[in-house]
Order: structure tokens, then C-alpha cells, then sequence
């Protein structure tokens, strides 16, 4: 390893990587799949002094399932994890929001890691993961920290990553056999579309499936970072679905957030499909969570 | 909650420049020594196919396979103008000049044949590259060498032609006038949509199209250009907005000014309507642009049948959408 400009690393073991960071990390790029990065600076790439490449870490591309919990690396694409076996069976809206980012192209190159450190508002895998309840492992050379996933972001493109950390791990608790979830992306196209409002929401039961144990809706597009709307949870938890009033959950919800008019919607236009969006997937989600009791009744 | 909805369009479009400017095409075809037959034109093939549509004008007229045609495509040291690929001018204007540049050929091949046959044009057939007594249809001989035979008095068997064809100024007062425009292109679109109304957006399920196109030279290539019409009809409807703050451009890029992708593509029934009816070669007429033009207001009464609401400005964006949802509902009240 020499110091000198356009120093380009490639390291095969994490340690390896760590060293560098913790020698280069103010000065050198973390570069993933490159898709966000490369387009960021696309025409100035001669900023960048060096590159800590990620490609060769075999580490960071398994998905490993234990009794508990789903450990994610980091390197894992789009298209890995919406295809995962395991991601689908536990954390379907996880597999939905990778199914739905950008195009098959970007999907094959982007990974899960990238999108988190990239921290965008409208990063299509932050909502579900912060509902989910993931943690990340941020590791530096002297010392491994997890972290919920929400208090990762402080704000749009920024994070508490140091130049020293590298994110190496996303960790799902596996969910209770009564779980479900929705997601709902909103975008002005089919494809390629950088989301205009998306929401997702999981909501676990207890063992019995009758009262509501945990609640979490987390939006993004509407605020700097992706925004867990904690009053829903006092609104659900402890009761059954019957007890729950869905307008006013999706009202609460419109109420608590305040986004901007920009490119791709107005304040306006967001607080109304919040509202609606909220709805549609409570509406989803009790009819899942019906269709499940049927048998039994 | 989706809610169906259909709608029609129906436009008419006069092609080329039309109103008395000036505009004509020139295309010229000779022969190669490798068995090979070449045309000249400057038409800017751009995706359109205008290219594909001058080879199978030329097999035509000269009886010929299309894989027997070679294209000299536009270049200031080999060929001269045949104007814009624009106004829809293309197929009309160049076609007709290789049309008539082959027919001029076909009457010089008939004429040094005559000679060499001893002989007169209505007993002289062509077929395949060989020019023949009709009634001594063994007795033949090739383009290349009748070609050879004319080189070697001196003379070359070539033809060039152009089409130039006249428009009218419509009256300033009335607006109308005789021929304003070489022709006129009729469509009808229907379009099936399906609103969203818990987000506003819309999904463009179905086109079906009606083209009067005069004759379709090459049918695919036709839907080709319908089909692809419509889709920048649909961006016209749905997305496309140049979004302006203070005298900038917020959107100039193709991130943030969308088009539609593949994903958002319809299905798409097509019928060719050919009355061979124009001056067009074989009574062709132009699909470029008509294509386009009633995709967007087909769209616009589909959202109304399915809605119950008119937009009167484009693109109907799914912000325009919700806040006409909210007003209507709030009129009910």
C-alpha cells in the first residue's frame, strides 16, 4: 500500500479493508456496486484520490439465516435480495422494495449497503428496513458497533459513519410467525423512477393473532431522512384490529409529516397520498391478517 | 381504488413543409460491378426506416430482389439533396425520387435492350436482373452486362430524378387553399386507461389505432412508427413537463424530465387503413408524426370516462389528478 493519488484498493479480507480505512478513510471513496457514486461524479472523477474498492470481500455477499436473526452483508445487490428465498419468506416488503428500485441494470449492480450509506431521502430500502427493526454493523479497525438503522441517518445524503467505519452487516430480527407487512412505493413511472413518497409498515401479533404487539410505519421521500411515525405505534399496540380506526391512523399520519414540494411531487400532493397510502395498507394488511383467521373461525 | 376508462381521438395531419415552401428530393441509381444495384440518397434514415422503404421501391419498380439494392447514404461528395427527415417528408418525397429515378432507369435499360434485341419495349420484360424477349424468354441479358455493353459505346446506363411536387399558400383571409399540403394522413386512437385513485397515477393499458396511411410499404415498419408515436404520445399525456423556477430549468436531465420506459408500454392493436389514395409512391403517405398527435387527448377522455373530470392542461400528473379527486368529492358534499 503506498500513498500516492488515484491509489486504487481492492483488499480480500475485512481486516485488510479496515487498515485502509483507518489510514486513508478521510481521503478515499468506498465504492460498491457504483451506482449511486459513479453518477454523482461522473463528471469529476478526478476529485476522488483513491478508491477502496468492495468487490473481492466475499464476506459481504452472504445472506446467513440463524434461529434469530437474517444477517445481511453488505455487498449484497438488488437482485440478490429480491430473489433471496429467505428475504421473501420473512421480509417480503424488504424483497418488494429491492424489486422496484431503478432498472434490472441497476438493480444487478447496487447493494443494500451502498443504498443505506448513501442515506438518500427517497433510498427505496431505508423505509422497510427501519420497520423491520434492522441493525447495522459498523466496523472499524479497533473496534464493531451495531446500531438501530434509524439512528443512522441525520440527514439527506448524510449519516454518522466515520471515515474509519465500514458498514459490513445489515441484522433482521426474524419476525413473529404472526407478522405482517405492506409497502407501498409511489413514483411517476414504472420503472427508473426516484420515489415520489413510499411507505412501509409491518405489524406483528401475538401468538394468539388477536392483539397487536408491535407497529411501525416508516415513510420516506417526505422528510431528510426516512421517518418512523412513532404515534402509531401507542394507536396499535395492545389492541385488536377492530379497535383500531384506520381513517384516523392515516390522518395522524398525514398530520405528522411535513415534506417539500420538489421535482417530483408537491407538500400538497404528498400529504394527501400519505393519507391514502396509510389506508391502502392497513387495508392490506387486515385482509391479510383475515384471510389468515379464516381457517380457524 | 382503479377505476376503467376509454377514449377517442381522431386527427388529420398534412405532411411535408406544404404551404408553397419550397422542397424537393433527388435520388439517382446505377450499377455496381458486383452484381450489385446502387441508390443514391441523402434521406436520413434516423430509425424511421426511410431507408428500408427506398430499397423495396426500387426492387420493385426495376423487378428485383431487395438484397440485389445498395444504399450510398448521404454525403456532400456522392449525393444530392433530398431534404429533411422532418415533417413527416421522407417516404413521400424521397421514395417518389427513387421511384422515379427507377423508372427512368427501367426506360434506358429498355431502350439499350431494344437495340441489342433488335426489338421494342411492350415485346421486353425484365425479371430478376435480366431484361428478355417476352416471347423468346431464354434469350436474355443481364443489367450488369447490358451496363457493360452501354459502357463500352462510350455511354453509361444510369438514371437520375427528383420529385418536386407543388403547394399552395392557403388564402391569409380564409385560411383555406387548394393543395396546402402534398396529402393528408388520417388517425384514430382509442386509448384503455386505468386511474389510480389513491395515488393519481395512470396506467395507459390498450392503444388501438386506425392509420390511413395510403399504402404501407413496409407494414412493420408502419406500427413500428405508430407504436413508438404513441409512447411519446403517452409521455406527452402522463409525464413530460419542462418545469421552469425563476428562468431555470429544474428538470434538464432525463432523471428529472421522464419519458416513458418499456415497463410503462401498453399493448397495441393496429389496422392499416390503404386506400392508396395520395401521390405518394404506390399512394403511400407520411406516419411519422401523425402517430403522435391523438395519442395524448385519446388518454385525456379515457381519465374523464373513468373519472368523470376534464383536464384541460398536459401532462396530467397524478398531483393534478388527486387535487381534481379532492375537489370533486368535496362538490358532493
Amino acid at each position: 500500500m503506498k500513498n500516492q493519488e488515484g491509489q486504487y484498493f481492492s483488499p480480500q479480507q475485512i481486516p485488510e479493508a479496515l487498515e485502509i480505512l483507518s489510514k486513508y478513510g478521510k481521503e478515499i471513496k468506498i465504492i460498491a456496486g457504483g451506482s449511486d457514486l459513479l453518477v454523482q461524479y461522473h463528471d469529476r472523477l478526478y476529485e476522488i484520490a483513491g478508491w477502496l474498492d468492495l468487490k473481492n470481500l466475499t464476506e459481504l455477499k452472504k445472506i446467513e439465516l440463524n434461529s434469530s436473526e437474517v444477517s445481511i452483508g453488505a455487498m449484497i445487490t438488488h437482485s440478490q435480495l429480491e430473489k433471496s428465498p429467505q428475504i421473501k419468506n420473512y421480509f417480503p416488503i424488504l424483497s418488494r422494495a429491492a424489486a422496484e428500485i431503478g432498472s434490472p441494470q441497476i438493480r444487478n449492480r447496487g447493494t443494500i449497503g451502498g443504498n443505506i450509506v448513501n442515506a438518500s431521502p427517497a433510498g427505496d430500502l431505508l423505509s422497510p428496513l427501519i420497520a423491520y427493526e434492522a441493525k447495522l454493523v459498523l466496523l472499524s479497525s479497533d473496534e464493531k458497533n451495531i446500531i438501530p438503522a434509524e439512528q443512522f441517518f441525520t440527514g439527506p445524503k448524510k449519516t454518522i459513519l466515520k471515515p474509519n467505519q465500514l458498514l459490513t452487516q445489515i441484522i433482521l430480527p426474524l419476525p413473529p410467525q404472526n407478522c405482517y407487512s405492506s409497502w407501498v412505493k409511489v413514483g411517476k413511472r414504472k420503472a427508473l423512477a426516484i420515489s415520489t413518497i413510499a411507505l412501509a409498515m409491518v405489524v406483528k401479533m401475538s401468538e394468539d393473532n388477536q392483539i397487536i404487539q408491535g407497529a411501525k410505519v416508516c415513510l420516506s421521500s417526505i422528510a431528510p431522512t426516512p421517518l418512523e411515525i412513532k404515534e402509531v405505534r401507542e394507536e396499535m399496540i395492545g389492541k385488536t384490529f377492530s379497535q383500531v380506526n384506520f381513517t384516523k391512523l392515516a390522518q395522524l399520519v398525514e398530520d405528522k409529516i411535513s415534506p417539500i414540494d420538489d421535482i417530483r411531487g408537491t407538500k400538497e400532493y404528498r400529504k394527501e397520498v400519505a393519507r391514502r397510502i396509510m389506508i391502502h395498507c392497513l387495508e392490506e394488511i387486515y385482509s391479510c391478517w383475515r384471510d389468515k383467521c379464516l381457517p380457524i373461525n | 381504488m382503479k377505476r376503467f376508462g376509454r377514449g377517442i381521438a381522431t386527427i388529420m395531419f398534412g405532411f411535408g413543409y406544404g404551404e408553397g415552401f419550397p422542397d424537393y428530393s433527388v435520388a439517382s441509381i446505377e450499377f455496381a460491378e458486383d452484381n450489385k444495384i446502387l441508390v443514391r440518397t441523402a434521406a436520413a434514415d434516423v430509425g424511421q426506416g426511410v431507408l428500408t422503404v427506398v430499397v423495396q421501391i426500387a426492387a420493385e419498380v426495376l423487378k428485383v430482389s431487395p438484397e440485389v439494392i445498395r444504399i450510398i447514404p448521404g454525403d456532400t461528395h456522392l449525393t444530392k439533396n433530398a431534404g429533411s427527415s422532418s415533417a413527416t417528408r421522407q417516404t413521400f418525397f424521397t421514395g417518389n425520387a427513387v421511384k422515379n429515378a427507377a423508372q427512368a432507369l427501367l426506360s434506358n435499360i429498355y431502350h439499350y435492350a431494344s437495340i441489342e434485341f433488335r426489338s421494342n419495349y411492350a415485346e421486353l420484360s425484365v425479371k430478376g436482373g435480366y431484361v428478355f424477349r417476352v416471347d423468346q424468354p431464354n434469350n436474355k441479358i443481364s443489367f450488369w452486362e447490358l451496363a457493360q455493353k452501354v459502357k463500352e459505346k462510350g455511354e453509361i446506363l444510369r438514371a437520375e430524378a427528383s420529385f418536386f411536387p407543388r403547394t399552395n399558400k392557403p388564402n391569409p383571409e380564409t385560411g383555406r387553399g387548394e393543395k396546402v399540403y402534398v396529402a393528408y394522413t388520417f388517425v384514430t386512437q382509442i386509448a384503455e386507461v386505468e386511474v389510480d385513485t389513491i395515488t393519481g397515477n395512470v396506467q395507459v393499458l390498450k392503444i388501438y389505432t386506425a392509420a390511413d396511411i395510403g399504402k404501407a410499404i413496409n407494414p412493420q415498419n408502419v406500427e413500428g412508427q405508430i407504436e413508438g408515436g404513441a409512447m411519446q404520445g403517452i409521455g406527452m399525456a402522463l409525464m413530460e413537463e419542462q418545469v421552469l423556477k425563476d428562468g431555470v430549468t429544474l428538470n434538464a436531465n432525463l432523471t428529472d424530465y421522464l419519458i416513458p420506459t418499456a415497463m410503462d408500454m401498453p399493448q397495441f392493436e393496429t389496422c392499416l387503413i390503404e386506400k392508396e389514395d395520395s401521390d405518394g409512391p404506390f399512394g403511400a403517405k407520411g406516419i411519422g408524426e401523425p402517430g403522435t398527435i391523438a395519442t395524448a387527448p385519446a388518454i385525456a377522455n379515457a381519465i374523464f370516462d373513468a373519472i368523470g373530470i376534464r383536464f384541460y392542461d398536459l401532462p396530467i400528473t397524478p398531483d393534478k389528478i388527486l387535487k381534481a379527486l379532492k375537489e370533486q368529492k368535496d362538490k358532493k358534499l
